[in-house]
């Protein structure tokens, strides 16, 4: 029997739902081994008999947190898709503000319809079995992860840092061009897009552990003369609220 | 002794034969959109010998990646009736790689030596017996922080066809491409490569005063920087094996195995499997790994046996210095130093090896 | 090593250094919660040429490989034991094998009890926990060899009752005059009548080892290898004449890899089976 998906969307840009749309033909391979029951991105009939829900976008609303306790209910397996899902995302922005100048600058003066909380991963309110961090989800783990549970394989993140990859690529590391990069500190499978094209790593699939921020507040401060407080800052793109849960 | 002396363009026309008949990868200066001054070398494909650079200073990479690659398939792999089938790959595209520094000729020697110990390691042989080496003599340290002339990697002992010695030109003034090189054959294919290619003249007399010279010149261009001899780096490392050391550099180690995968002796690697989405057929891959990455001794069931980084730290100082050394006889570490330039954290070896040297 | 080498090429002979062999799953065997017992056949049965103490890789194709140790003696060539303990992925998969279906096999592996040292002494076999699969590819050579061997000393502890693995071996065992074999607990159950207490407390029960003749096999966690190293020791067995097998992870089993390097030895060539001599040097080995 072809397992049957589902794919929501929380607070978010929803580019992760997308992204599953954008493996074009072997998105059809997919369709053919599972039976999506429902998905707002790319269909109008739902049931919620759903064996693996798939989650884009963070908990921002009242409304996620009730939605997402729903679909938690509803699927055997609950996977967050994406940096917002996994770690908050850009919407733990507005966590650094406060509440009354973002509604206002948002929502102008409607600001008091739309109720809002802090941002925060779905991990954060329901149990979430994997997560396919990245801002967007990298595709190809996606397809990974599917793959494996087709297999009744157990899925598993990468456990090393993005260097790991860069150095694959044979890139030259931003290090040496006088950037701080956060890709020692960040969880590798994106293939380090970002520094292979010039830019530096902004952690968006999320800081590996604790023990990397506690590398980094020495190495920083010592050879860089730059403070942790300041890349945390950095951060803040994407990965303030697992920031503050860090040491 | 040379067995030849060659003008730059005698070298090139050589070059360009070769680039008829293999892959040619050479040191060029990449100067891609990503990349922003300072220009570095990187070893590419190149199609004519005009867009090497050999008189390079080094290259970020060592030439490894073509020898033994980031990622490779071992074998292709079917499902049917119950069973398998499965069908190795091989690469076998002929290659050359011109202009290799004796550092990483040195750490090719290593490599042969492990992927061909029994039982030989085919995939490595495979694209290692299918690669025509041109190695390219150092008239002086690349820059800084190497320590190649401590270990004694600063010249060739091998892993060439051919070597090539900027005989005019580089060793008194920086920066200027040599117009002669001298030639040593390191293989009957390195000396037929010459020879059948008719270029380069049998060397006189006064060019082997100037090869002399070269390596007097030589001698002198390098600076030590090891306070113990490599040679007794194996009993130093053997005192210090407690240091307090380890675990004080350890604090600021990532874990992000740079230093492994820059290595030009780094030869360690993971096996893992990719499928189809069906399951019915994929391939069994290798990739590099590296010892310093956290998960590297973790046996299934959880337990890590170097689960802290200051044991992993050790593990491959221990190794570059001591125990392959103690093994093959040959270099585990060829000093190019870019484990150094790689560490965010500057880690720094030298200042490892020589910290030690003052704690005993 | 042996007299028992295989006359074939070892099953990793191909093209690839790394392809196996597909090996048939004759038998599957339920040993405790987490272990089976799975009796494997190569192509036109041809033996694995194995020494006790060696080790397979063992693949299912699309989900990788691991290494298992062989439990059961080259002197039954027909086939060859593997016993599989659920821990991972690999293993997880192998458990659900059933008779008939194939199995990637890579090996015999690494270095083995070299048994021609064996040969003529006394032997003393101390296995803890899983450490019983591969002593038993030792315990059924000396039984089916019997007459070349002096005495003959097992013990075996388990964390269980539960945990006892081979329960139809160990009342064979038990009940042959061919070894003196004693078991024991750590902690023990409701209906446990036997021995209760780690394995050391059991070489009470030894008659007087002959220091100068007598060969010791150890084999099981480190934890109690330890443990069981003072105690032969101190019955004055010199440090050469005492053996032992060591777990890492191990990936290529070639000596290639890295993975199971332990200080500057590769156990999957040079071990799994180390003299203690060896093995004292490797600190790395005994934390």
């Amino acid at each position: 029997m072809k397992p049957k998906v589902a794919i929501f969307s929380l607070t978010g840009c929803e580019g992760c739902s997308l992204a599953i749309l954008e493996l074009e033909d072997r998105l059809l391979d997919i369709l053919d081994a599972v039976e999506v029951v429902n998905f707002r991105e790319g269909m109008t009939e739902r049931t919620w008999d759903i064996d693996i829900g798939f989650v884009d976008g963070a908990v921002s609303t009242p409304q996620d947190e009730t939605e997402v306790r729903h679909i938690r209910e509803h699927c055997t397996t609950l996977v967050a898709i994406g940096a917002c899902a996994c770690l908050g995302g850009l919407n733990t922005l507005k966590n650094h503000q406060p509440e009354e100048d973002y509604r206002r600058y948002v929502y102008g003066d409607r600001a008091e319809w739309f109720p809002t909380i802090t941002a925060r991963p779905i991990s954060s309110v329901v149990k979430v079995d994997y997560e396919l961090p990245g801002c967007p989800m990298i595709k190809e783990e996606f397809l990974r992860f599917v793959t494996h549970a087709l297999a009744g394989r157990t899925f598993t993140l990468p456990d090393h840092a993005v260097c790991v990859e860069c150095k694959k690529r044979g890139n030259l590391c931003l290090y040496e061009k006088g950037e701080i990069c956060l890709g020692p500190m960040t969880r590798a499978g994106c293939d380090a897009i970002c520094p292979t094209y010039g830019s530096k790593c902004e952690a968006c699939r999320g800081i590996l552990n604790e023990d990397v921020l506690k590398a980094a507040g020495i190495n920083l401060r010592e050879q860089y003369n730059v403070e942790l407080d300041d890349v945390l800052a950095d951060l803040q793109l994407f990965g303030a609220y697992q920031a503050k849960a860090l040491p | 002794m040379l067995d030849r002396v060659i003008s730059r363009d005698d070298l090139h026309a050589l070059i360009d034969g070769l680039a008829l008949q293999r892959r040619l990868i050479g040191p060029v200066v990449r100067k891609a959109p990503e990349c922003r001054p300072p220009w570095r070398y990187f070893y590419q494909p190149v199609d004519r010998a005009e867009q090497l650079d050999l008189s390079f200073s080094y290259c970020v990479y060592s030439p490894k990646p073509f020898l033994f690659p980031p990622q490779e398939t071992l074998f292709q792999f079917e499902r049917v009736d119950g069973g398998f089938t499965a069908r190795p790959q091989l690469a076998d595209r002929p290659t050359a790689l011109v202009g290799v520094h004796p550092c990483d000729l040195n750490a090719i020697q290593l490599l042969d030596h492990v992927f061909s110990a029994a039982p030989a390691d085919r995939h490595y042989r495979a694209r290692r017996d299918n690669t025509f080496i041109v190695g390219v003599d150092c008239a002086r340290p690349c820059t800084d922080g190497v320590f190649c002339a401590d270990l004694d990697s600063h010249e060739a002992h091998g892993g060439f066809d051919v070597m090539l010695y900027p005989l005019d030109g580089d060793a008194e003034s920086a920066g200027t491409t040599p117009g002669r090189y001298g030639v040593v054959f390191g293989s009957r294919a390195g000396g037929e490569w010459v020879r059948y290619g008719r270029r380069g003249e049998v060397p006189t007399a006064a060019d082997e005063r100037t090869f002399d010279r070269y390596q007097r010149q030589k001698r002198t261009a390098f600076p030590h920087a090891l306070k113990t001899p490599a040679d007794e780096l194996p009993q130093l490392l053997e005192r210090s094996y407690d240091s307090l050391l380890w675990e004080a550099t350890a604090r600021r180690c990532y874990s992000c195995g740079s230093c492994n995968l820059v290595c030009p002796t780094c030869y360690c690697f993971d096996i893992k499997d990719q499928t189809t989405l069906g399951g019915d057929g994929g391939q069994r891959r290798r990739q590099w790994d590296g010892c310093q990455l956290r998960g590297f001794a973790q046996v299934a069931g959880g337990h890590n046996f170097r689960s802290r980084p200051a044991a992993r730290l050790r593990h491959r100082i221990y190794r570059k210095a001591k125990w392959i050394r103690e093994r093959t006889g040959l270099r585990g570490c060829v000093g190019c130093a870019r484990c150094d330039r790689a560490c965010t954290a500057r880690i720094n070896t030298v200042e490892i090896y020589n910290q030690l040297t003052e704690e005993v | 090593m042996t007299v028992l080498e295989a006359a074939s090429p070892p099953a990793h002979a191909g093209d690839s250094t790394y392809i196996p062999l597909a090996g048939m799953v004759r038998r599957v065997t339920k040993l405790t919660a987490l272990e089976q017992l799975f009796e494997i056949r190569l192509p036109n049965g041809r033996p694995l040429g194995h020494s006790p103490g060696q080790f397979v890789q063992v693949s299912i194709m699309g989900v990788g490989e691991c290494p298992i140790s062989i439990a059961s003696s080259p002197t039954r060539p027909d086939s060859f034991d593997l016993c599989v303990r659920r821990v991972g992925e690999v293993t997880g998969f192998i458990h659900r094998l059933r008779p008939g279906d194939t199995v990637g096999i890579r090996g015999p592996l690494g270095h083995g009890f070299d048994v021609d040292e064996l040969h003529g002494r006394d032997v003393l076999i101390v296995a803890g926990g899983l450490g019983l699969a591969p002593a038993r590819s030792v315990i059924q050579y000396i039984l089916d060899e019997r007459p070349r061997f002096g005495q003959f000393h097992l013990l075996y502890g388990a964390r269980e009752p539960a945990e006892l693995l081979f329960r139809d071996d160990l009342t064979r065992w038990r009940q042959s005059p061919d070894v003196n074999f004693h078991l024991t607990v750590d902690r023990a159950d409701e209906q446990w009548r036997g021995h209760t207490g780690v394995v050391t407390t059991l070489f009470h029960r030894l008659p007087r080892l002959d220091p100068d003749n007598t060969m010791v096999a150890i084999i099981g966690p480190p934890i109690m290898f330890k443990f069981v190293v003072l105690e032969v020791l101190a019955r004055r067995i010199p440090q050469k004449n005492v053996f032992c097998s060591l777990e890492r992870r191990m990936k290529c089993g070639v000596g290639k890899c890295g993975h199971c390097q332990a200080n500057n030895v590769y156990v999957c060539t040079e071990g799994p089976v180390f003299r203690y001599g060896q093995l004292k040097a490797l600190r790395e080995a005994l934390e």
